[in-house]
């Protein structure tokens, strides 16, 4: 089976709503057998399922998505959106801007994009609401504003492209912290290109007084702190990138311990979640790796690369390239089997170019945040739907065309200074 | 160019960089193309079918035709190729390797630890050393505590038996953990310092005669793959692989080292063992030989007559 | 659709039970980790076989999880066309999907029972630890086949999707 029918048929199963990673596992074992044979086939079945889940470095994602579930438990995600929120809620769009600030600095406490956008939706939302704020802006600021949890470190999806590419983890994501900050500048200015594109009547908020406000940030200092020891410890080589997750995790149960919200009860339910979305990660982890091999056989990476290389472009005219090629595929493929999927056939390409790999891991996430909230498939559009069930789809995708633009530029900009990511990996 | 009849598809996890690749598997791939006058080539896949543990296993179900790992990736496997990965064996990865093969295929190959795959070549790495970061390594006591990264269950024992700490980490994670001051060392050939990016991290170095462990590798192709070509493809194929792959495999790792020597001069500070430590090391190295000795015994084999011919093709190999 | 309360019952006991037994495992997946580096610091010796314990519960939390999710239709999906969709229209999909899931079950629990019975011949095992590789993978192999059996009896029962 030639890789165009292999895809066109993955594509049209996927969009028939069938789970994505029986979708990746079915088609690849098709696309395989079809080229080595149906016993060969089968026992690649047997292999990738056996042992990809057994991986040191993947323990990060239950670890990561611990941590973060963990702080949700007690209560300091609420803390952070208050605290976003007693700066910004007089200003024009301020509860959307501080949904974005409080999003970055959940984020930084989180390592899924998901999880981010799910939590934030769930405190953001119905206070934006109240005070007037459209579907569409309300939304479309939690879905833009959940990505930020991939960029801003801790990061599952650039733990996996650190695995593909053999870079180092805690590299990536000091590198992913100024385009992060980048982004929650870029999705504040968003929030008011919004306003200017689609007047809206929204009730305006008093100022509150500076003292006030500090009250409200105290609330902050355990996230901070948090934060402050995952990627410290990183940083000053207390610990590895790979350990830093179950040493985030402890922090997070210890200080949820302190606030009193360790109850049985709510552990329960946050342990429960936090294995079950790892279980859901992983079963299209699983699936993508499956056909991640049926891409290999197939000799798809080999005629992008041929292809692309025989172009003959600049290296920059070769990057642009790559940025509308992730574009599209995001706007059709979910993130984590995208970088999967890309990783491979992309790195050796760029790689050949000069470009670094550790700027080409955080452009590779800055362009696949895009596809979290890019019609017709954004997971983060998605998530919402759980937490919005009244809000149509198609109203959230119109309220993230403003962030969308911004990020578009970030992306450019990081094309164009990519010291921007690298400034800080380079100083350890 | 004239396509060719039959194309195999060989797995590999290495970057493209790495002496294995460009110095074996390429090398290989073109003097199989050439010895069947182009009507079999080997084509490299551009991204691995799994994780390295689990080439034999993709080889033997006909996932890839050909493939290649080490066989410690496996433990409780491949217990008689361990003979290979013992310590003071031979300074010369061409004299184990040769070794290995000639030992393998008069004494080991009918125990069937290769089940379901054609062993086109066995063969070691370099001799491996202790690199360390900050800690002098001599006298022995200066390391009493030193956290050593360690290649898998021989250095494991070997570290821990000199009171070392071991650090069981993916040789991936090297670089972070001695940049770090996670680990204060690794065991590695030369080879692998510089390939890593480790050589402006390690200062020290210890070596002792024929080093303080080795790894041993295959390179093995799909049985009934094998089988179902032309007669006269196989005997082209056989001519280029066995003893003739294995003594190119030598000399590759052997150039390896050499240049990995040459990239670390001036950088890291090599003390090779005095008679005292190395008595030392030694004894604690008897461990290691028991334990292998236990796997001989299982299987039944005479591990004294494997390892009396393996030290004499040794110096046969490089006298 | 045959006694909707059953069903919901079930989906209530498996998730106390998941609950639990996940709950265990990422305690003690954060515990190693924590025993690891405090072990090297406090006291120059880390977590003997902590990346091999590590490794094996990753794959625990994973399967254990599993039946969890097959009994809520807890994938993840692209769903784009569900809002489209006649009620008759979702059932079909939901049909579509739970025999889509079906099939990859049954493929991945009798070829993960078969690689984890070679591995299990050849006496594999963990590195450090020496834990024996191809049991642990027969285990979940079973679970997968469980979870097969379970969206079978989803399908066949006509039973509404776990999270609407
Ligand atoms: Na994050
Ligand atoms: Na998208």
């Amino acid at each position: 089976m030639d890789w165009p029918i292999g895809t066109a048929i993955l594509f049209a199963l996927l969009f028939a709503g069938i789970p994505i990673g029986y979708c990746l596992t079915l088609v690849g074992f098709a696309g395989v057998a079809s080229i080595i044979g149906i016993d060969p086939a089968l026992a690649m079945i047997g292999q990738v399922y056996s042992d990809a889940g057994r991986s040191y470095t993947l323990s990060v994602v239950p670890l990561f998505l611990l941590m973060g579930n963990m702080i949700v438990q007690s209560g300091i995600a609420d803390e952070i959106y208050d605290a976003a929120n007693a700066w910004l809620r007089h200003r024009k769009g301020g509860l959307a801007m501080a949904t974005i600030l409080a999003c970055g600095g959940f984020g930084s406490v989180c390592g899924s994009s998901l999880a981010t956008a799910a939590t934030m939706g769930k405190i953001a939302l119905p206070a934006m609401r109240r005070h007037g704020y459209s579907d569409a802006l309300a939304t479309g600021s939690i879905a833009a504003g959940g990505t930020l949890g991939i960029i801003i470190p801790p990061s599952v999806i650039l733990v996996i492209y650190g695995i593909l590419t053999q870079q180092d983890i805690g590299k990536l994501f000091l590198a992913g912290i100024v385009p992060g900050l980048l982004g929650i500048i870029g999705y504040m200015l968003a929030v008011r290109l919004s306003l200017f594109m689609r007047p809206e009547q929204i009730e305006a908020l008093p100022r509150l007084s500076l003292a006030r406000r500090l009250a409200a940030t105290r609330g902050v200092a355990p996230a901070l702190a948090l934060f402050a020891f995952v990627l410290g410890g990183i940083y000053l080589g207390v610990f590895t990138a790979t350990e830093a997750a179950g040493m985030g995790a402890a922090g997070a149960i210890l200080l949820t311990a302190a606030r009193g919200k360790l109850t049985l009860r709510g552990t329960l339910v946050t342990l429960f979640d936090t294995g079950k979305t790892t279980a859901i990660m992983f079963f299209v982890l699983f699936g993508a790796l499956y056909f991640l091999n049926y891409v290999n056989l197939s000799g798809l990476s080999t005629d992008i690369r041929g292809w692309v290389l025989g172009l003959n472009m600049p290296p920059l005219g070769v990057i642009l390239m790559i940025m509308l090629m992730l574009l599209v595929l995001g706007s059709l493929l979910e993130s984590l089997s995208m970088v999967m999927l890309v990783t491979p056939i992309l790195f050796p390409i760029v790689t050949t170019l000069g470009f670094d790999p550790i700027w080409f891991g955080v452009f590779l996430v800055v362009a696949t945040e895009l596809s979290y909230i890019t019609p017709p498939m954004g997971m983060n559009v998605f998530v919402l739907r759980v937490v919005a069930r009244d809000v149509p789809i198609g109203q959230i995708f119109r309220g993230v065309v403003p962030f969308v633009i911004l990020d578009l530029v970030r992306l450019v900009l990081l094309i164009l200074f990519p010291i921007l990511a690298l400034a800080i990996p380079r100083s350890m | 160019a004239v396509s060719a009849e039959v194309t195999l598809r060989l797995s590999n996890w290495l970057p493209p960089s790495h002496p294995v690749v460009k110095d074996i598997m390429q090398p290989w791939a073109e003097q199989v193309k050439e010895a069947t006058e182009g009507r079999v080539e080997v084509q490299i896949l551009d991204a691995p079918l799994g994780p390295p543990p689990a080439h034999f296993d993709l080889v033997a179900s006909g996932a890839a035709d050909i493939g290649f790992s080490a066989h410690s990736y496996t433990p409780g496997r491949f217990t008689l190729t361990e003979i290979g990965e013992l310590p003071f064996l031979t300074p010369s990865s061409l004299a184990n390797s040769l070794a290995l093969w000639k030992v393998w295929q008069e004494m080991l190959a009918d125990k069937n630890e290769h089940a379901g795959v054609k062993v086109l070549a066995l063969f070691g790495h370099g001799p491996g050393h202790l690199f360390t970061t900050n800690r002098e390594v001599s006298p022995l006591s200066e390391l009493k505590g030193a956290k050593i990264r360690v290649a898998g269950a021989v250095t494991d024992q070997l570290v821990q038996g000199l009171d070392m700490v071991s650090v069981q980490a993916p040789s991936s994670e090297s670089y972070e953990l001695l940049s770090n001051g996670i680990a204060d060392g690794i065991v590695f050939p030369y080879e692998s310092v510089p390939f890593f990016k480790l050589d402006g991290l390690v200062k020290h170095g210890l070596r002792v005669p024929g080093g303080l462990y080795n790894v041993s590798f295959f390179m093995v192709m799909n049985q009934a793959r094998f089988d179902s070509l032309s007669e006269e493809d196989r005997a082209a194929i056989d001519k280029v692989s066995g003893e003739a792959l294995v003594r190119m495999a030598g000399e590759a790792w052997d150039a390896a080292d050499a240049a990995g020597l040459t990239a670390l001069e001036g950088k890291v500070e090599f003390h090779d063992a005095t008679a005292e430590e190395t008595a030392e090391i030694e004894a604690d190295a008897k461990a290691i030989y028991d334990r292998v000795r236990k796997g001989y015994d299982a299987k039944g084999v005479d591990f004294d007559a494997a390892l009396a011919m393996f030290r004499e093709e040794m110096d046969k190999a490089a006298p | 659709m045959r006694d909707p309360e059953a069903i919901a019952d079930l989906r209530a006991r498996v998730g106390m039970i998941t609950a639990a037994l996940v709950g265990l495992m990422l305690v003690a997946l954060t515990a190693i980790t924590v025993l690891d580096v405090g072990g090297r610091y406090l006291f120059n010796s880390p977590l003997p076989g902590g990346t091999e314990l590590t490794e094996i519960l990753v794959m625990a939390v994973i399967f254990t999880g599993l039946p969890a999710i097959t009994l809520d239709d807890g994938h993840v999906t692209a769903d784009l066309l569900s809002q489209q969709l006649t009620p008759g229209g979702r059932r079909l999909q939901l049909l579509m999907s739970r025999l889509a899931a079906v099939v990859a079950l049954v493929l991945i629990a009798w070829q993960m029972w078969t690689h984890g019975a070679r591995l299990a011949g050849y006496g594999q095992t963990t590195v450090y630890l020496h834990i024996p590789v191809g049991p642990v993978i027969q285990v979940a192999a079973v679970v997968c086949g469980l979870s097969a059996a379970i969206v079978a009896g989803l399908a066949l029962l006509r039973a509404p999707h776990g999270l609407e």
